[in-house]
């Protein structure tokens, strides 16, 4: 059919597609180089010249201040994995569920649901934050990992998004089809929902990865034990005094802190580079 | 399907529940002493006294929270700590300069013990350390003229320049020659002007930045910023402006910023103008310049080629203090630390060893101390200047400074202010217009108030 | 919706609304719902300063806070400058989003190393704020730094400029950053919206003979009509609310020209006197105005069908 007629357009268009793509990924690129770069150069070679192409020789140096102040990135990496990895699995399950019933079924309190989802979405953090301290201290949920991964299972936004797709992308007579062959409403989500909603949950899901494994609000207020401290948290400790920085293990750090995060969006970009078709829906 | 829903979240709940960590309770009967503070190195002096106290850490156990202040978070979780009271409220906390005035003067004062009531005969114990009177007037608490915080290293500022500059230009690299070039002691600009005008006609800078005589400046007002309730520019911070301005308009500087590359360079010798000394005490040695210099040996860069004389105006800058909660239930063991920590004079205290650089390992870094009795007994010989000993010009300079005319806000103020003079200085604003500006962000942003 | 069963069973399957809400509002109830109030609360109150837990309901004159706020030229700078900032970076990420979705949707036109393209535009997005601001701050350094060396060495300018000192520099460079951070973001959900658009009927209109331009105007912008509502009102609220680019850049600096809404909500609450009753009364304020333009957006977006 419509193969026939593929051509490969304007080969100036092309010329300039593929510059501007070019240009912004190095754009995209040069911070990575910069960080991993300065990793391994001195403190002061640093503040002599903060951006530089050229490595230097300091990487073990830099990575025994870590020792001195109470860096550990081995502890930092399984607590950031633990709370970054249940957040994850918790908001975007439990956001695609809440946007499910927002889509799939009519009640009565359907778009007072969405408004109020829409409303909180928009309360301003920063002062909330102090209630939100407040609340933790009282009830001794510091020094406790499930102090930052449940609270994941409210995600205003990551409901709305998965609504707004559903509204564009689930069938719902495919959901029809389905209570017609027997299928309970809670499998019906599990196992014919959520596939088509794949790649919508993979960019969620990256979304939220990516914000929970950077996040140091909570967690440098909530986790205070050594053991308990993550990677952001234990980066923003090496930035603790104005006086003696010690930028070079602070890049470190923040070259540590990016690698995993790296591995993780690349495993689940195929989904944001392919996405998942449609299978089997017939409109 | 709805059961099996439920009992998800039944099990979620009780599991969170189970979870919810109880206050740190320890099996083997130690009593706990909870240490709050914004970097590791008071933790790491006190984890070594309890190395070195066998009988202390039989009796008792550390438990330390460190945030960091870089991002606005160690006093909000501080003050939540101090007022919620109970038994995860900190024993022993730490100010730094930017902030004491709260814990020590202002609104969080309340929560401070006095030094004397947790057992500690302090004026007697200050008056044998000679602990510097700035440090002393800073952790007095002004509502009953108490000790309640006291430091362990003096931030007493001087004057560090260059020995080859001063030679070139004033014929001698004597820091008496260079004092009196500068108008050392004389709480003026006047002369500094003087020797700039001097230093640009063989093409150098005085300082590299207005930064650089910043912290001069708002230590010799008269008064803070904050006068009954009312802002208040004093005359001297007033001047500011047009000191800036005219270093800025005679290119008597290198015009940069502290803290950003340029600064550094000016270090080193390879700024746009090579630049004459630096406002600082003397931790800016060890831990900035150094560093920067270029070098690290007599010869290398500029390392060597540094020496220090008294500042024309007293100042300090930065310092970390230590307080105790007034509802601490181990004033014995916490009065034992802080004792050890800032008036401990004997060779066996912390302070020798920070003095002499022997504090982590031979190879240390030399530090200024508050107390002048350990530094009159320590070697302050450094080979970065050259061979002389910084305490001569430190130790006068951590009495020269003057620890009366701050206020709890200052952090917040100073912001302003300096925004406000860098627009002027550079043209962006009128004098009036600056001004203007400053008085408009002091009177939205904090419960002062401000006369236009 | 033409959904028969639905209706017919309409009664019966309504309730699984309900449960299916249920862990959502339980996680918004225990850890969101004092926070929420509590701040409510303290916009009526003299609350200032942890240090003292106590606070007054100011009963006499209960609006002092918000007509403090609102008298305040700080805030109403704030929220100026909020709107520019937030106009200047999202008109491009938008327009640029769109492009880049449009040529790696293209159905015709294949551009090799798509894949890699869409991977590593949403890359600035995984540093850091504080980590992008140190950059940045670094490259526009005065009176030494990389821009600088570039600008004078390529002669484009005779003397270093001092960005940071410029309202109008510093402007740009907070909503570059913004830009620069959030457009690949913003393309991978459109991306996301426009695979989830049932490929038949892309297949219908090529077909008919439809063209790539034609396609896109008439086929994907309209199917990816919720998303693009979506992606407007998440970037209302996330540029109404923006606060550390420009904190951590320059700290609102000069003279006050990057200073953002919620930064000043920040400085209310966090800074010197820390007067949290001032703080949350201007979130509130905040909120109300978040809220209006958002009601005005999903208007605009409305289906009309």
């Amino acid at each position: 059919m419509s193969s026939l007629e593929r051509r490969d357009g304007n080969p100036a268009v092309r010329a300039l597609i593929y510059i501007v793509c070019i240009f912004l990924a190095v754009l995209s690129i040069f911070p990575f180089v910069v960080m991993f770069i300065n990793s391994t150069r001195s403190t002061f070679e640093i503040q002599q010249q903060a951006v530089s192409l050229i490595p230097s020789t300091h990487l073990m140096e830099n990575f025994k201040v870590f020792n001195g102040k109470s860096f550990n990135p081995t502890t930092g990496f399984i607590n950031s994995l633990i709370v970054a990895v249940g957040a994850t699995v918790l908001t975007v399950y439990f956001s695609t569920l809440t946007a499910y019933a927002l889509v799939a079924y009519r009640w009565k309190m359907r778009n007072a649901m969405f408004t109020f989802i829409l409303c909180v979405m928009m309360i301003p953090g920063i002062v909330t934050s102090i209630g939100m301290y407040q609340f933790m201290y009282r009830i001794h949920l510091t020094n406790n990992l499930l102090s930052l991964i449940l609270p994941a299972v409210y995600a205003p936004q990551a409901v709305f998004f998965f609504r707004q797709f559903m509204l564009a992308s689930l069938p719902l007579e495919l959901l029809d089809s389905a209570r017609i062959d027997g299928s309970k409403e809670f499998y019906t989500f599990n196992h014919i929902a959520m596939p088509i909603m794949k790649p919508a949950m993979a960019t969620q899901g990256i979304f939220a990865f990516v914000y929970t494994w950077n996040s140091l609000f909570m967690p440098s207020i909530l986790l205070t034990r050594d053991n308990m401290k993550t990677m952001p948290v234990m980066v923003s400790m090496l930035k603790g005094d104005i006086y003696k920085r010690e930028y070079g293990a602070i890049y470190l750090g923040l070259s540590l802190t990016v690698l995993p995060l790296f591995i993780v969006y690349f495993a689940l970009s195929k989904y944001i580079i392919a996405g998942v078709a449609l299978g089997g829906v017939k409109g | 399907m709805k059961k099996r829903l439920a009992l998800l979240m039944a099990l979620v709940m009780v599991f969170s529940l189970c979870c919810f960590s109880a206050p740190a309770a320890f099996a083997d009967g130690k009593t706990v002493i909870n240490v709050m503070s914004f970097t590791d190195e008071v933790p790491n002096m006190i984890n070594r006294y309890v190395e070195t106290h066998p009988d202390f850490a039989d009796k008792y156990e550390i438990n330390t929270t460190i945030i960091a202040t870089t991002d606005g978070l160690y006093q909000p979780a501080l003050d939540q700590a101090l007022a919620s009271g109970g038994a995860d409220a900190p024993d022993l906390y730490c100010a730094e300069a930017a902030f004491i005035l709260k814990y020590a003067q202002g609104d969080m004062a309340q929560y401070a013990a006095a030094y004397e009531d947790l057992g500690i005969d302090v004026d007697a114990e200050i008056e044998a350390a000679q602990i510097a009177p700035y440090s002393v007037e800073i952790g007095t608490r002004p509502s009953d003229g108490k000790v309640v915080g006291l430091g362990y290293q003096a931030t007493g500022g001087a004057f560090i320049y260059r020995r080859s500059i001063a030679k070139d230009v004033f014929g001698s690299d004597d820091p008496a020659v260079v004092g009196e070039a500068i108008g050392a002691g004389t709480q003026s600009w006047d002369k500094f002007f003087e020797a700039a005008a001097a230093l640009k006609e063989k093409g150098y800078a005085i300082v590299s930045g207005d930064g650089d005589i910043w912290h001069a400046i708002e230590n010799s007002s008269d008064q803070g910023w904050i006068v009954d309730g009312k802002l208040n520019i004093d005359p001297k911070r007033e001047a500011f402006l047009d000191l800036s301005k005219q270093l800025k308009d005679n290119g008597y500087h290198n015009d940069t910023q502290d803290w950003t590359e340029a600064w550094y360079a000016d270090m080193a010798g390879i700024g746009e103008k090579p630049v004459f000394g630096f406002y600082g005490p003397a931790w800016l040695i060890n831990y900035v310049m150094a560093g920067n210099s270029g070098g690290s040996a007599p010869g290398e860069g500029t390392y060597g080629d540094w020496a220090v004389c008294p500042s024309n105006v007293g100042f300090f800058w930065g310092g970390t203090w230590l307080l105790a909660n007034k509802d601490t239930t181990k004033a014995e063991a916490v009065a034992e630390i802080i004792k050890w920590i800032t008036l401990d004079a004997t060779e066996d205290g912390l302070q020798y060893g920070w003095a002499n650089g022997t504090w982590s390992g031979e190879q240390g870094t030399k530090d200024t101390v508050a107390s002048g009795a350990v530094m009159a007994v320590s070697n302050g010989e450094l080979d970065f200047l050259g061979g002389q000993n910084m305490f001569e010009a430190f130790v006068p300079a951590n009495e020269y400074a003057n620890g009366s005319n701050l206020t709890q806000y200052d952090e917040t103020i100073n912001n302003y202010w300096r925004d406000a003079v860098r627009q002027y200085t550079s043209g962006e604003l009128s004098r009036d217009d600056a001004i203007n500006a400053f008085k408009t962000n002091v009177a939205d942003n904090l419960d002062v108030e401000v006369d236009f | 919706m033409n959904n028969s069963l639905q209706k017919k069973h309409g009664f019966s399957y309504a309730r699984y609304g309900y449960y299916f809400s249920i862990p959502f509002i339980l996680a918004f109830l225990i850890f969101n719902l004092y926070p929420t109030l509590y701040t409510v609360v303290l916009g009526f109150t003299d609350s200032k300063g942890l240090g003292n837990i106590t606070f007054h309901i100011l009963k006499d004159d209960p609006w002092k806070n918000f007509r403090a706020i609102l008298k305040a030229p700080t805030f109403i700078l704030s929220l100026k400058n909020t709107f520019v900032l937030w106009i200047l970076n999202f008109i491009p990420q938008i327009t640029l989003a769109l492009i880049l979705t449009a040529w790696f949707t293209s159905r015709r036109n294949k551009i090799k190393g798509q894949g890699f393209f869409k991977v590593v535009f949403y890359m600035p997005n995984i540093i850091t704020a504080a980590s992008v601001a140190v950059l940045f701050n670094a490259l526009f350094g005065y009176p030494k730094g990389p821009v600088n060396d570039l600008l004078v060495n390529m002669g484009l300018r005779d003397s270093t400029t001092y960005f940071m000192n410029s309202a109008s520099t510093t402007r740009g460079i907070v909503a570059f950053i913004q830009f620069w951070m959030w457009y690949g973001y913003t393309m991978i959900i459109l991306v996301s919206g426009v695979l989830g658009i049932n490929p038949e009927i892309y297949e219908a209109a090529e077909i008919d003979g439809a063209n790539d331009r034609q396609i896109f105007f008439q086929i994907t912008i309209p199917n990816l009509r919720t998303i693009l509502t979506y992606t407007l009102i998440t970037s209302l609220i996330g540029g109404l609310s923006m606060y550390d680019i420009p904190k951590m850049l320059n700290n609102g600096n000069p003279n006050n020209s990057t200073l953002t809404a919620t930064m000043f909500i920040y400085n209310q609450s966090f800074q010197g006197s820390y007067m949290y009753a001032r703080g949350a009364a201007a979130s509130m304020i905040l909120f109300l105005i978040i809220a209006a333009l958002s009601a005005v957006v999903f208007f605009l977006m409305r289906d009309r069908k």
